[in-house]
Order: structure tokens, then C-alpha cells, then sequence
């Protein structure tokens, strides 16, 4: 049987969550220090303390986030997004583009407003939208968690960014956004202020990544 | 209610209407302006789009209040005698069969020649595929946008 | 020279004269661009409905049908331009309303628009030109046979005076239609036969055309519905408080469209009689506004409708079942019901005997999903019902039966019914069915304010009405020498059986089973672009792809050999095709795809199929790229007979075949707990540009044999083409469609395999 770049069922924008996760790609902060190594652990020297436990298992939550529809579906391995709770290709194929605001008449912003209009299945709308740029992909869709957290905190992966506005960013009211995109997409299991909260340990705690 | 004051076509307008009207039902409800299609309210198939400071926006899913000082061109504002190329190659190609969707290809077709002037077919393909055409008269779009390119 | 007789008297188009128009009645006052369509023509003179003449010369031809696309506009006031003889240049082209005292068949359907108003149309032309050739004879004093017409100039050879049409109009419009006359050789054909323009391009390049959705008047409301969410569940009660008190709306109450007593015609199929209604200022208000009523739903007891056959008369009780329906549980069921007690409906020879003594048996099955016709433009129509009249504008195929059942429903007479067309924004066969023209006239009478209805998208997908689940099971039985010598086909469908069993193979086939049956459901389905055949052409030349490879043989040749015997020696009394034509396409679409020399790396197959009086054969080339298929070029060659405008011809081929395709590759309307599952085109798949093929070449066979339509015939035969092109390309069968839906792992593993 063909697979099917399209499916058939229960699809519905998606992008709901990527303002969150554009936001922290772009914010994710650098580990100045050292580059990650094969050992199971990333730590973070700015990191005020170290506590291993705590930061991987924060960072269970913080998966769980990244790795949900409204977040990995903008962060998809191809360079067309993905839709939808089944995380299918996104309808109309899209194209990410150089800068990853799409190309041509195909740009996110033809279809995402600034703002969006009120409706089950209507394009969410934010000034922002787009994917991370096709020089630094950012991928979440298919990495393990330990692959998530060595690329987040790896200057050369996630946008040259540093910890304070790693740290910053999930104070953003775009990634607030992320929970209230509006008609019937799901939500991660996670509230925005538990989201909040497990990052903020995640990385305070040392950035630990999960040995698998 | 608000009041806003909206350039469509190069003209200034003012309208009442609630915030969250998408400018599809301004410019139809209020403007009268009927050229600009309704088709999936969810910016899915395209037939509502209009130029947004010159690029191709689903005006079925974009809210007035966001619009400001934007321009928005319509079917209507296109061309001042429907002699756009892009409106001389549909007709020279006799491309509509029922005509609903072809405003809203031909606006499409039109920011994509601006934005590239000699695309693909490749590309053709690619920036129409936002547009259905539910009688399907895909080939006959994408070969009068490459009339149209070369008539720029 | 051909004689046709005419039905047109003054009597017959007194209602169009007397308005003023080229029959045009319209005569509002709005912004709305449909003024276009009711030019003032205070100085022209009708001739017989169809035509009117102005002194300058110009020529207003009323076009009788709905346009939905299928170019009629064009295309019939070509036919009549013709025979006319009137130069193209200086015809206008205007929409009639419907009247059928003049026009016969205003109907947008079946593809018959041309085939069986080609007669009508000629006459119509052909009778003006007659009255003007009266006129100037008597002015000059000649006799009218020594008077010629070449583009619009009549002339008189010997004393060399000669008239344009407008100085003859006046005089020619008070002359008596006479009742026969002459029609030109096809011969002699100017205007037919030659491509002209869509006379609407124009305007639809500008915005201007107008759709339904595009009626606007003063002192309109709007309106919309809200329908039950599930098949199986009616009203109950409802609660507006919330609408009511949002800013815009006006009033929020239930309708009845067809009550349970109403005599309903074929075309009045619904199956949610009963609707909330909302109306109020502005669509986006409504559009808010419906979602915060709350309405309780109740699942039904079967029912009883009176239902009048296709051709009016009694009306016969049909009965709507109560249940709940899923998907999964309707795969099942068909499969279950094609096993058990079928109806035959043809039998030749002795197929049982056949099979049992054939060297080779090959079985297959096939299923097709419900679909949703999905125009782009939803229905939508506007109403204004006063005391004496009804004022009824908007997109439909089928005016004349909705006048009938308007009239019934608002207690009106068919006098004071005045429906107009607009252009129609897409139908393939939702908008026969025109419910929402009654409900917006029964919304009206009800408010006493003109109204226009509209439906969302999402009311649009999830109202019914779509194209019934079909499955069929084939049969063949191959002889030692692999000549076909059995042939079984039994089909069905929810809640249609699709087969046609005087269909190719029967009459080439010695030993022939035809059988039929059906499973009731209250999901209501409606007549889709090419009516079963859109299901059978397809499964049928899938089927046939297959038992030519079985036998070793070329598709191509393996058909023609069949459609030999056909000619030759027809098994039974009745075959509705002609194979001679039927192998015609197949040999035509032979060499214009160079069959048998396939672009490198492009795999390809071949279908024919004949539906709707015309046939037309594929040849679809494609690829395989991330387990989808590329289709490089799609060839097509039809016999449609006398081609009227070749290049809206062609534009029809290349539509259907494309829309044929993008439909079994993608589209699906499935059901959960009796609610359709897709709303929208975010769920439901249309093929769009980019998985399009990217070029459709039309071939016509040269023909001057009466005309016929092209809506319909390319849908199926694409299906079968493309199904055979892509076992070529992946080596796999493609039994269930959508095929890019795996239809086998979702619906049909749990149960007996098929």
C-alpha cells in the first residue's frame, strides 16, 4: 500500500504550538563551556546548581512538551511543516525556505494573520510564525530525549543562543500562546505554568541530558 | 463594533464592523466588493485571496483588526481594464470552466509573478498548490502563468 | 437540406417579451453586477425568445441553461448563433431565466445540455434567420429564396441591395415563427467547430461574474442553518438564548422544508426536513453566532416520504430507515450483502457451465467510498416572497423541477414562481438537488423580508447527499486459447446498486452474469458527477487490465478483439453502446499515445469507457516518488460527435479526467456514530496543483454525427487509466479507493477478506 502524505482523519492546524517552539529554538541557550560529549551528561557551568535527578527529570517534562504536535510539527525533519494531531505533512505542502517563513506565495504569513479569526479548524494567527531557517533546522520530529537535549544546548544546533535567554524565553507570552490556539487541538499533558516550572529546572538544575 | 479605516484598492474606506471579521466579509458584506470568493472560511482552497501589501493572503482567515495600514488590492483593483498579464493569459488560455476559484488563482498567480517573474513549473506547481480548483483546470492555470511570465 | 419543427409561438415567449429583456425578467435596481445579465434593450426587437435584435445590428442570444461550468453559455448560443448566421463578433450572450414555455430541458445534468437541445437551438437560430430573410424580401420585393445570409448580412445577389440584421429586426419581429425550417449543412458550419472564448472569461477574470453567493439587494437578511450534527438524529429542541443576545442577529427559529406529507420530487432529497434557522445582519455574525446554539438532537422512528418518479406522476412511499451508521460497519455490510441473494438483472448463455470449464478464473472486488460533492461555492440561494410572487435567484441545475416543488411548498402557483440562474460555482450534481432553494424561499415567506441562505462549508460537507459506497465483484473465465468466455459482474452500493448491465463486456461475451443489489441507510446520496458510472467505469477497466494480463495480451488489443465480436456478432438483444465508436477511441488514443513506446522511466495504462451518450479513452503516464504517484501527461480521446467549441471541448476532458483521478486517489467522506468525519478541505482531500498531472492532451475523433456531452464521460475511464499505471509502477493492484488511503488496513481486515 502507498502511504499516504495526506491522511484522511481528524486533521486540523497544528501550528499551535510552534510559537513556542520557534521561540525556543531560537532562544535556546548555548553551552559555552564545552561541546557535548559521548558521556551521559551535558552540564551547564552557568547552571547556579547541579542536581542531576531534578534536571533529567524535569527534562521528562520538558520532552513531553517539545515533542507534542503543537510544538514537533513545526519541527519536522523534511522541510514541510506538519499538521495535525497525527503530525501528517501539512496540507497545501508548505515549503520552509531559506529563512523558513516559506517561499513565495506559500509563506506562512499567506495563511497565519498576525492575528487569526475565531473557528474550529481556522489557521492561528501570530506575527511571528515560521519555521527554524533552513541553516539550522532544529529538528524535534524523530530525536530521542537525549538527542533533543544535546542539540538544545549545542551552539552549533540551536542558534548560537545563551542561557539567559534560553531561560528567558519561556516567560514569553508567545510561547503563552502555544496553549491557546483554539479550536480542537489537543494540548500537551503539561499547563503552560508546569511547562514553565520544568524548564526553569531543567536548566537550573544543570541542563542533564538522558543517557538514551 | 469598530470603526476602521481600511485602503482596498487604493481607495480609503471606512468601515463598522466586529474585530474579528475576517476582511473576506468586509469586503463583501460591507464593500460589496463580490469578486472575492468564500469557499472554506479556513484558508484552505484559496478562493478568497486577496493582495496584502503585494502578497497573496487568505482573507477568509485574516482578522480586520489586524490589517492597519496594509494595502489590500482585490480581483477588482487588479488591473485597471482587466488587462493584467496574468488576466490576458487566463483568457487567452480559456481557462475557467464554473469560475469560482479563478479570482482567487489568478491573485495568487499575480504575487507569485511579482515575487518571481520566470518561476518553474516546478515552482508554479508548488505556490498554487494553496488554490483548488475543484473542476480541476490545474493545467491550464500553471501553462497561462507561464504565458503570463513571459508577457512581463 | 435537414428540416427541424419548431414549438415556438408568440404565445410561448409573450412572459419574456413583455419584460423587456432577451428573456430577462429581472428588473432590480442593486449594485449586484447581475444587471449584467438584464441588459435594457428598449430598441431591440425579440424575435422568438431566444434571439433580439437591436437596429444597430447587435444580437442578444438568451442562453436556456444553467452554467456550471460545463460552458453552455458559450457553447449553446453558438449552436443558435450558427444557424442564425450571425457574424460571432456581434452576438452578447445573456442567461434566460427559466421558461420553459420556450426553452425545453433547462436542466444542467446527465451531460445532455447539448445532446438534446442541439435540435431546439438550431431551430431557434435557423427560425430568426428565416424571419429576417421574410422581412427583407418583402422590403426589396424579391423572392426570399433568392436572398443569402453570410454574417449577419443579408443580401440580394441580382439587384445587389444587401442589410445588416437591425435594419430587417423590427420588421422580421412582427412576422409569424413559421413552423418549420430549414438547417444548414454541417458542412457549412462557421461558428461550430471553431473554438470560441467562454463569453463569461471576461468578467470571471475581473471579479465580475456573478455567482450565486453574489446576489446582494437592499434590505437583505441573512441567513443560515443549523442542521442535526448526525444522520439517524432529528430535532428535539434548542436553546438562542446566547445568538439572540449577540449584536446582528435577528431571530433564530425551526423551518420544516419538507414536511412529512409533501410530495416531493426526484430532485428534493434531504435528509434533515427539519432546521434551525438564524438569521441577522452580516454573514460573519451568523457564522459566530450558530455555534453557540444549543440544540438537543433525538434519534428518529423510520419514516415515510412521498417520493414522485423522475418524470413527475404518483408518488411513490419510500421509507427512511432510523440507525445510526459507521463506516466501518458499511464496508462490512456490503460485503456481507454481495455474498448473499443478488438480483439478476442479465443473463447470456450459460455462465455456470462457463466457469466451471474454463482453463483459468480470475475474481476480483472493488469498493468506492462516499463523497462529497463539495462545489466550491456552497449552496446558497436568495429569496424574496411576497403575497403574490416569488422571487427565487441563485445557483441550480434542475430549475424547472424546483419551480414545481416551491410552488407546492409555498402554496404558490407556478406563474408566481420566477427563478433566475446565476452562475453556478461548481456542483457535479449537489446542486440537482435543491433544497436549499426551498428553504430559502420558505425562510422569506416566513420573515416577509427578501433573504439570503447561506451554508458554511462545514453545513455544505456534512449536509448528505453525497455519492453512494459502492462495491462490485468481477468474474472472468479464460478459455485454453485465453479468449474471454465468461464474465461475471454483480454490484451494489449503499444505498444504490451502480451496475448497468448492458454495459461493454456484455454483447462480447458468450456466457454473461449481471447481478444487483442494495443496503437501505438514512445518509441520503445523490447523483455525482458521471452516476455510478463514475464507480463502474473505473473498477470495470481495472478488472479488464487485469484479465488481459491473465490472457497474456495487450490491454489495448485484448479490448479491441472484444469489441470486434461486439460488432461482428453481439451476444443479446440489447448493448448499450456502439463498439464500433467504443474501439474508435481505443485505436485513436493507440496512436496519439504512441502506445507501446512509454517515456523512459514513466510506467503507463490504458481504459476506455462510454457513459452519457460519449466515449472517451485514457492513457495516464506516471511515476512513483516518496510512495506518490507523479503523473507526467494524461492522453484522452473521446467520441463526442459533432465537437461545438473545441477548445471548452478540451477544457471539459482535461477537467474531468483530472477531477476523476484527484478523486480516487484522495477523497473520502467517512462516518462515525452517524457524523461525517470531515467538515472541511482541512480533513477532506481535493487533488490540488501540485499532485495535478501536469499535462492533459485532448485528441477528438472527427465525427458529424450528433452531438453529445463531455461533463460526465472522462471521469471514470481516468480512474481505470491511472489504476492500471500505477500497478505498472509499483507492481500493485489498487482494489479500494481512495488509493492513497489504505481503505484494506482501516476498514476491511477485521472482516471476511474481499
Amino acid at each position: 500500500m502507498l502511504k499516504n502524505s495526506y491522511s484522511t482523519n481528524g486533521l486540523k492546524y497544528s501550528f499551535g504550538f510552534l510559537v513556542l517552539c520557534l521561540i525556543m529554538g531560537i532562544f535556546t541557550t548555548a553551552c559555552k563551556s564545552k561541546k557535548p560529549t559521548s558521556s551521559d551528561y551535558v552540564s551547564i557551568p552557568e547552571a547556579k546548581m547541579k542536581d542531576s535527578i531534578a534536571s533529567l527529570s524535569a527534562f521528562e517534562k520538558v520532552y513531553s512538551v517539545l515533542m507534542h504536535p503543537r510544538c514537533m510539527n513545526c519541527h519536522p525533519q523534511g522541510d514541510i511543516p506538519l499538521q495535525g494531531d497525527d503530525s501528517h505533512v501539512h496540507n497545501m505542502l508548505p515549503q520552509r525556505g531559506p529563512d523558513g517563513k516559506g517561499l513565495l506565495t506559500m509563506k506562512c504569513t499567506n495563511c497565519h494573520g498576525s492575528k487569526g479569526v475565531p473557528g474550529d479548524a481556522t489557521p492561528p494567527g501570530n506575527p511571528m510564525w515560521h519555521l527554524p531557517p533552513a541553516d539550522m533546522k532544529m529538528v524535534f520530529q524523530g530525536r530521542s530525549p537525549r538527542a533533543l537535549a544535546l542539540q538544545l544546548v549545542n551552539p552549533d544546533l540551536n542558534g548560537h543562543k545563551n542561557m539567559a535567554d534560553l531561560r528567558l524565553h519561556a516567560e514569553d507570552t508567545l510561547v503563552k500562546s502555544g496553549w491557546q490556539m483554539g479550536g480542537d487541538r489537543t494540548l500537551p499533558s503539561l499547563t503552560y505554568e508546569e511547562f514553565k516550572e520544568a524548564w526553569y529546572a531543567w536548566i537550573d538544575n544543570g541542563a542533564f541530558a538522558p543517557s538514551k | 463594533m469598530a470603526r476602521y479605516t481600511i485602503n482596498v484598492n487604493g481607495e480609503s474606506k471606512q468601515v463598522d464592523v466586529d474585530s474579528d471579521t475576517p476582511i473576506l466579509w468586509v469586503l463583501r458584506d460591507n464593500l460589496h466588493l463580490l469578486g472575492t470568493k468564500y469557499g472554506c472560511g479556513i484558508a484552505h482552497c484559496g478562493v478568497c485571496t486577496i493582495h496584502l501589501d503585494g502578497d497573496a493572503v487568505r482573507s477568509c482567515a485574516y482578522p480586520i483588526s489586524a490589517v492597519g495600514d496594509k494595502k489590500i488590492v482585490t480581483i477588482e483593483g487588479l488591473s485597471e481594464n482587466g488587462d493584467h498579464p496574468v488576466q490576458k493569459a487566463w483568457l487567452e488560455h480559456d481557462v475557467p470552466q464554473c469560475g469560482y476559484c479563478q479570482a482567487g488563482q489568478i491573485m495568487t498567480a499575480s504575487s507569485l509573478l511579482d515575487q518571481n517573474p520566470n518561476p518553474t513549473d516546478d515552482e508554479i506547481r508548488r505556490a498554487m498548490n494553496g488554490n483548488i480548483c475543484r473542476c480541476a483546470t490545474y493545467t491550464r492555470i500553471n501553462r497561462a502563468i507561464k504565458s503570463a511570465a513571459k508577457d512581463l | 437540406m435537414t428540416k427541424v419543427k419548431t414549438h415556438l409561438n408568440r404565445r410561448s415567449f409573450l412572459k419574456l417579451s413583455a419584460a423587456g429583456g432577451a428573456g430577462l425578467m429581472l428588473q432590480f435596481s442593486w449594485f449586484s453586477a447581475l444587471a449584467k445579465e438584464n441588459p435594457k434593450l428598449e430598441a431591440a426587437y425579440d424575435l422568438n425568445g431566444f434571439i433580439k435584435i437591436d437596429s444597430n445590428g447587435m444580437v442578444t442570444i438568451a442562453s436556456p441553461n444553467p452554467e456550471i461550468g460545463q460552458n453552455v453559455k458559450t457553447s449553446m448560443p453558438m449552436i443558435v448563433a450558427e444557424e442564425l448566421d450571425v457574424n460571432w463578433k456581434h452576438v452578447k450572450v445573456v442567461q434566460a431565466p427559466l421558461n420553459t414555455g420556450i426553452f425545453t430541458r433547462q436542466i444542467a445534468g446527465g451531460s445532455q445540455s447539448i445532446n438534446q437541445s442541439w435540435d431546439a437551438l438550431r431551430m431557434a437560430g435557423a427560425t430568426a434567420r428565416h424571419m429576417l430573410v421574410e422581412a427583407a424580401a418583402t422590403a426589396w420585393g424579391v423572392s426570399a429564396s433568392s436572398i443569402t445570409v453570410n454574417e449577419s448580412v443579408i443580401s440580394h445577389q441580382a439587384s445587389g441591395k444587401s442589410a445588416g440584421f437591425g435594419e430587417m429586426a423590427e420588421a422580421a419581429s412582427k412576422l409569424q415563427i413559421p413552423k418549420e425550417v430549414e438547417v444548414k449543412n454541417i458542412k457549412d458550419f462557421k461558428i461550430i467547430r471553431h473554438s470560441q472564448y467562454n463569453v463569461d472569461g471576461p468578467d470571471i477574470v475581473t471579479g465580475k461574474a456573478v455567482f450565486g453567493l453574489d446576489v446582494y439587494s437592499e434590505n437583505m437578511v441573512f441567513a443560515s442553518i443549523v442542521h442535526p450534527p448526525a444522520f439517524g438524529v432529528k430535532l428535539k429542541s434548542f436553546d438562542a438564548s446566547e445568538a439572540l443576545a449577540m449584536e446582528g442577529i435577528s431571530d433564530v427559529f425551526p423551518i420544516t422544508t419538507y414536511p412529512e406529507d409533501f410530495e416531493r420530487n426526484y430532485f428534493d432529497i434531504n435528509a434533515f426536513p427539519e432546521l434551525i434557522v438564524i438569521t441577522g445582519d452580516s454573514t460573519w455574525r451568523i457564522m459566530k453566532a450558530k455555534k453557540t446554539i444549543k440544540a438537543e438532537w433525538e434519534p428518529f422512528e423510520p419514516y415515510t416520504i412521498k417520493v414522485k418518479g423522475f418524470g413527475g406522476g404518483k408518488p411513490n412511499d419510500q421509507t427512511v430507515p432510523s440507525g445510526i451508521e459507521n463506516t466501518e460497519k458499511q464496508y462490512a455490510a456490503m460485503i456481507q450483502t454481495s455474498q448473499a441473494n443478488p438480483k439478476q438483472v442479465r443473463k447470456d448463455g450459460d455462465p455456470d457451465k462457463a466457469f466451471s470449464q474454463a482453463a483459468k478464473v480470475i475474481e476480483r472486488t472493488y469498493t468506492a467510498p462516499y463523497l462529497a460533492h463539495s462545489p466550491l461555492e456552497p449552496l446558497n440561494f436568495y429569496a424574496n416572497v411576497t403575497a403574490d410572487k416569488a422571487e427565487l435567484i441563485g445557483p441550480i441545475q434542475t430549475p424547472e423541477y424546483m419551480e414545481q416543488s416551491v410552488a407546492q411548498r409555498l402554496g404558490m402557483s407556478l406563474e408566481q414562481i420566477d427563478i433566475q440562474m446565476t452562475r453556478i460555482g461548481g456542483g457535479f450534481g449537489r446542486k440537482l438537488f435543491g433544497h436549499y432553494l426551498v428553504e430559502a424561499a420558505v425562510i422569506s415567506q416566513k420573515i416577509k423580508k427578501p433573504v439570503k441562505l447561506f451554508y458554511t462549508r462545514e453545513d455544505d460537507m456534512t449536509f448528505g447527499a453525497y455519492r453512494p459506497m459502492y462495491h462490485a465483484y468481477y468474474r472472468a473465465g479464460l478459455d485454453a486459447d485465453n479468449n474471454l468466455i465468461a464474465f461475471h459482474v454483480k454490484a451494489g452500493g449503499i444505498p444504490e446498486s451502480p451496475l448497468y448491465a448492458n454495459r461493454f463486456p456484455a454483447g462480447a461475451v458468450s456466457n454473461y452474469l449481471a447481478e444487483s443489489w442494495t443496503i437501505e441507510s438514512n445518509i441520503t446520496t445523490a447523483a455525482f458527477r458521471a452516476p455510478r458510472s463514475n464507480f463502474m467505469g473505473a473498477v470495470e477497466q481495472a478488472f479488464l487490465d487485469e484479465v488481459a494480463e491473465l490472457a497474456g495480451k495487450d490491454p489495448i488489443d485484448f479490448r479491441l478483439e472484444l469489441f470486434d465480436k461486439a460488432i461482428k456478432n453481439p451476444v443479446g438483444e440489447r448493448n448499450d453502446y456502439d463498439a464500433k465508436r467504443y474501439a474508435g477511441v481505443l485505436k485513436l488514443i493507440k496512436e496519439k499515445a504512441n502506445w507501446g513506446t512509454a517515456k523512459p522511466g514513466l510506467e503507463r495504462g490504458v481504459a476506455a469507457y462510454y457513459c452519457h451518450n460519449s466515449y472517451v479513452a485514457n492513457v495516464v503516464d506516471l511515476r512513483m516518488e516518496n510512495d506518490k504517484p507523479i503523473i507526467e501527461k494524461v492522453y484522452c480521446a473521446t467520441d463526442c460527435g459533432i465537437v461545438v467549441n473545441p477548445i471548452a471541448a478540451s477544457n471539459m476532458v482535461e477537467g474531468g479526467s483530472v477531477d476523476g483521478i484527484g478523486h480516487a486517489l484522495y477523497s473520502m467522506l467517512s462516518i462515525k456514530d452517524g457524523v461525517p468525519q470531515q467538515r472541511n478541505y482541512n480533513d477532506y482531500q481535493l487533488i490540488r496543483n501540485n499532485d495535478a498531472p501536469w499535462d492533459v492532451e485532448t485528441h477528438f475523433v472527427e465525427s458529424d454525427v450528433h452531438p453529445t456531452g463531455l461533463g460526465e464521460p472522462p471521469f471514470a475511464p481516468a480512474i481505470g487509466a491511472l489504476a492500471n499505471a500505477l500497478y505498472k509502477a509499483t507492481g500493485k493492484r489498487y482494489y479500494h479507493q481512495p488509493f492513497m488511503v489504505d481503505i484494506e488496513e482501516r476498514y476491511l481486515k477485521k472482516e471476511t477478506s474481499v
